[in-house]
């Protein structure tokens, strides 16, 4: 179970998030979808959650462990991932070396973090473990980057960049998965098979994602649970129909009065 | 990690304590203290000169400049050149040096001085718009690694024209025109002697050059387009402003101070190979201390580097030239910012 | 696996260990370059009066090895240094130190020294400097280069300016053999002495080569070069990003001391301004870029050149307004500029499929006529700097009208 309770911060005098307390749980595969006007605190929830940010008051808990004050590396280690609005992949690097990448957390004598890992790490080579070259395979298969596998990062087109993004995030083997807008920049065309790629994959592992989106309908389309938030707070907590019952937070979410 | 260099620091300053304490008495002296004081605003005001160019340089067009302390080099050498010209004995020269003090003379004469830095500054300008334009322009866009190979190759062949143009021995003024300037009174009218007058002239002619930077940069029309493009310059490229223009006029303008700098400098002392790396080194330490790109934390930054450094040639010489690296460091380590954060929101 | 030859994609290939394998033009270059390096006393005794010299090559060397620490930092994690010289500084005054003061007169122990001081010094700078990236880490670099070169100058323990020379000062003893010893031979600077510690040199750089190979190419390698690009993504990849820079910048350091405690063996003399000074920095820098920074052998052999150069060049003598000047300054300037604007790959960079250098070749091959069209372009770009410099002047003097 991954449990925020009364997370608190802000910027100056701007409050960004205020009391916020969220529960997701574990490996249960749902989907759940942040949604919220610009400024409501949504990446910022994700930020704290993380440990990009430290909050002033409250605490992060992820399996009845408090990690409020971990860094975000070993989170990661715990099985708590995260992806970035903007893109941000290894540019100089080619898909499969990205994915690589990503796994070296993975590897057995030189995923660990202490010197003895490292000094390890320096007596092999990087692309000659085979095991690790096979989950490559799998992972490029999943995401459908199999042509461009050998193609540099920086030259792929933005919709199999943000793929490539969530798969280094899938080959940290998450057991929650927190996605800031993966469909941000993304053309019409490509969103659904980006987010669609996303809970094909979330499911088949039982992976509990948290993706920050702005397009309702694909909220609509693939939440199991709703969490709006507006000005740092939790504004309501439902179903994908409340949505659509709301009125209120149709009001915020679309800026218009009905 | 923190505690063993403490640690380090406290066995060193154990082995120079007899040392320091003897030598802040020293500097503790009322009249010892004054001097230095003044010599390290002079310095501080020199450094100023030099360090404003290298951060406005710094924070519009985002390029360290390492070839800017060949400038204030150069400034110097040329002023040797043109002050030599125009003040002295020769066919050109405007006077010569008045032989004692007389206020029309004597003053006349100090207009002369400042009017010879002035077209040695101005000379300088178009060596700055050829460096901006033919060198650096093609490569604003390209890796920080390439800015700093050819600031640095530009330095190189700067450095050896000096060499190439004024040899290797030091070049200065007359003795006379030093003595001339120090025989107005000033300090002296405040009943303290070991301050020469040529100090004072650099401060007050620094001081005048800094108080119009600022004015130019908040109050003239030009200034304000070059802070706006230090802001957001795609937001001033919309507003019609040609960034092209606005860097390579920023460029002259540090090359014109460094180069006004250089010959303030050379009216007290004398233009020698070295000076240019040395300027260049202590302005580092003073942006860093000020905050890259903030012309206020360069004012700040080069009277604490000035001051500082002539301090500790009483207190301990032997570190006088450490003090301001000691300085940049504990900057850098405890507010990496600067004291001024970055130049453009305030000058 | 063993050393051998292997075909891939109809291209030969020799392989000399794990990983490592060369194309027969990167063997071919190996191989002679080994080759004219440890020949180096015999080619310059048949080079006579021409300006091929081991003093400025053995430099280079030294320097060089430097330099290839400098650019795991600089390739890898997009790291400039700007204060390497503390390293190379650290390794040389601690073999200077432990000569002239405790006597230890064996060359490898010596060396062992140098690189104990080299990882404390490294590691003790680059814990503060990790928190830094760009150019707030070339300046944090520069500041400690500085402030130990300022500390060493001042005092008179360490020789103030003029430095300490490598030597014993034993009473009783020829000033000969007071100096270090390699193997039972005293380093006396003389030819036969020189050259042993020459060939020893060379092996040190060639195990030190190798080492660097492998880091590279290593899982560590591919993790500084993730932190380089994206340093934040890295760190939620779950990467220690801080711990791994900081290990780089120790490795990166430790090269910087064995070739400062080379540079103390072969000179028998250190001084701040020659081993710590913030222009020493620079040139260790200047050599990776020059050699080009994107690739292993290339800083090794910028040092080379970069030093070879200059010495050269300072034989070249104009006679000014103010009688001979040595030109050496403005002719490695000119170098460096025309590494920036058309060689930015290096010399090792240019030289391989992708630089410019190679490509040039293929379509001169292919096509000779293209040759004409490059000066073209040349003279245009060219004219068009002088006219762009003429046309801002008159701007900034005369206003635009």
């Amino acid at each position: 179970m991954l449990e925020a309770d009364g997370l608190k911060k802000s910027f100056g005098n701007i409050v960004a998030t205020d009391d916020v307390s969220v529960q997701f749980g574990k490996e249960d595969g749902e989907m759940v979808f942040i949604v919220g006007p610009n400024g409501a605190g949504k990446s910022t929830l994700v930020n704290l959650l993380t440990g990009l940010l430290e909050p002033d008051e409250g605490a992060v808990t992820l399996d009845g462990q408090d990690i409020t004050t971990m860094r975000a590396d070993q989170r990661v280690h715990e099985g708590l991932v995260r992806s970035f609005q903007v893109v941000k992949v290894f540019e100089e690097m080619t898909v499969r070396e990205n994915i690589r990448t990503a796994l070296l957390i993975k590897r057995k004598k030189t995923g660990g973090l202490g010197p003895r890992a490292i000094w390890e790490g320096l007596f092999s080579l990087d692309d000659e473990h085979e095991a690790i070259e096979r989950t490559i395979d799998d992972l490029v298969e999943q995401f459908r980057l199999d042509d461009v596998e050998e193609a540099i990062a920086e030259e792929l087109p933005h919709g199999d960049r943000k793929l490539l993004d969530v798969a280094m995030s899938f080959a940290l083997d998450p057991n929650y998965l927190l996605l800031d807008e993966p469909t941000s920049g993304v053309s019409a065309q490509e969103t659904d098979y980006v987010i669609e790629t996303i809970v094909e994959v979330s499911e088949s592992q039982n992976v509990t994602t948290v993706t920050i989106e702005h397009d309702m309908d694909l909220v609509k389309n693939h939440a199991d649970r709703v969490i709006a938030l507006h000005q740092g707070s939790v504004h309501g907590e439902g179903p994908p129909t409340m949505l659509e019952t709301d009125q209120e937070l149709r009001r915020l979410l679309l800026g218009v009065e009905e | 990690m923190v505690t063993s260099s403490i640690a380090l620091l406290e066995a060193n300053s154990v082995l120079l304590q007899s040392g320091i304490i003897e030598g802040l008495q020293n500097l503790l002296q009322p009249d010892t203290f004054i001097v230095q004081t003044i010599n390290g605003i002079r310095f501080g005001f020199i450094l100023f000169l030099i360090a404003a160019g290298l951060t406005v340089i710094l924070g519009i067009l985002d390029v360290l400049n390492l070839a800017h302390g060949e400038l204030y080099a150069l400034g110097a050498y040329v002023a040797a050149s043109v002050g030599g010209f125009l003040v002295g004995e020769g066919t050109a020269a405007i006077m010569a040096p008045p032989s004692s003090f007389d206020p029309v003379t004597s003053f006349a004469f100090v207009g002369v001085l400042i009017l010879a830095a002035l077209i040695s500054a101005l000379i300088l300008v178009p060596i700055g718009v050829v460096m901006e334009t033919v060198f650096i322009r093609p490569i604003y866009e390209r890796d920080q690694v390439y800015q700093l190979v050819l600031t640095f190759a530009l330095l190189l062949i700067i450095a050896n024209m000096i060499e190439f143009i004024w040899g290797s021995n030091p070049q200065k003024l007359d003795l006379s025109t030093k003595t001339a300037v120090n025989d107005i009174p000033t300090f002296e009218l405040l009943g303290l002697s070991g301050v020469p007058s040529i100090v004072t002239l650099i401060m007050v002619v620094s001081l005048v050059v800094g108080v119009g930077l600022f004015y130019f940069f908040s109050k003239t029309k030009t200034g304000r387009i070059i802070r706006a493009t230090a802001i957001d310059r795609e937001m001033a490229t919309a507003l019609g402003v040609s960034p092209d223009r606005t860097f390579t006029l920023v460029f002259a303008l540090g090359a014109f101070l460094a180069g006004f700098g250089g010959a303030m400098e050379l009216v007290r002392t004398a233009a020698n190979p070295g000076m240019g790396e040395s300027a260049l080194v202590l302005s580092f330490v003073v942006i860093v201390v000020g905050g890259l790109g903030s012309l206020r934390g360069a004012v700040v930054g080069a009277l604490v580097i000035g001051v500082l450094q002539n301090w500790m040639t009483v207190v301990e010489p032997s570190l006088e030239s450490a003090a301001p690296f000691a300085v940049m460091v504990i900057v850098l380590l405890v507010k990496p910012e600067g004291l001024f954060g970055t130049w453009g929101e305030r000058t | 696996m063993t050393p051998g030859i292997s075909r891939e994609d109809g291209q030969l290939k020799i392989r000399i260990m794990k990983g490592m394998e060369l194309t027969v033009r990167e063997t071919l270059g190996l191989v002679a370059g080994l080759v004219i390096l440890f020949n180096l006393p015999t080619i310059t005794t048949l080079a006579g009066d021409l300006p091929i010299r081991q003093r400025p090559i053995y430099r280079g060397i030294v320097f060089g090895l430097a330099a290839v620490g400098l650019n795991l930092l600089l390739r890898h994690s997009e790291l400039v240094s700007f204060g390497h010289a503390a390293f190379f500084g650290t390794g040389a005054y601690t073999v200077a130190v432990l000569v002239s003061d405790y006597q230890v007169k064996s060359a490898t122990v010596l060396l062992v020294a140098a690189i104990v001081a080299a990882t404390l010094m490294a590691a003790l700078i680059g814990y503060f400097t990790l928190p830094h990236t760009g150019l707030y880490f070339a300046l944090i670099t520069l500041a400690f280069g500085q402030l130990l070169f300022s500390i060493v100058k001042g005092q008179r323990a360490l020789g103030g300016t003029d430095g300490i020379s490598v030597r014993t000062g034993e009473a009783g003893v020829t000033i000969l053999e007071q100096f270090p010893t390699l193997f039972g031979i005293q380093l006396t600077g003389q030819e036969v002495p020189n050259t042993i510690l020459l060939w020893f040199t060379l092996v040190v750089v060639i195990i030190s080569m190798l080492v660097m190979y492998r880091i590279v190419k290593s899982p560590f390698g591919r993790a500084l070069d993730a932190i380089g690009q994206e340093r934040t993504r890295a760190r939620f990849l779950g990467l220690p990003v801080k711990r791994y820079v900081w290990a780089a910048f120790i490795i990166s350091g430790i090269y910087g001391g064995i070739g400062g405690g080379l540079f103390a063996l072969y000179f028998r003399s250190v001084a701040p301004g020659e081993t710590l000074q913030v222009f020493v920095s620079g040139d260790i820098l200047y050599m990776a870029i020059l050699g080009g920074f994107g690739t292993l052998t290339g800083p090794l052999i910028g040092g080379i050149v970069l030093e070879t150069l200059a010495n050269i060049a300072n034989e070249v003598v104009f006679t000014g307004p103010a009688g001979e000047t040595q030109m050496g300054r403005f002719i490695t300037g000119a170098v460096l500029l025309l590494i920036v604007f058309v060689f930015p790959k290096g010399i090792v960079g240019s030289l391989k499929p992708g630089g410019r250098v190679f490509e040039g070749a293929k379509t001169l091959k292919n096509d000779p006529t293209v040759a004409g069209p490059w000066f073209r372009q040349f003279g245009q770009v060219t004219v068009e700097a002088a006219k762009r410099s003429v046309k801002n002047v008159r701007y900034l003097l005369f206003g635009v009208k």
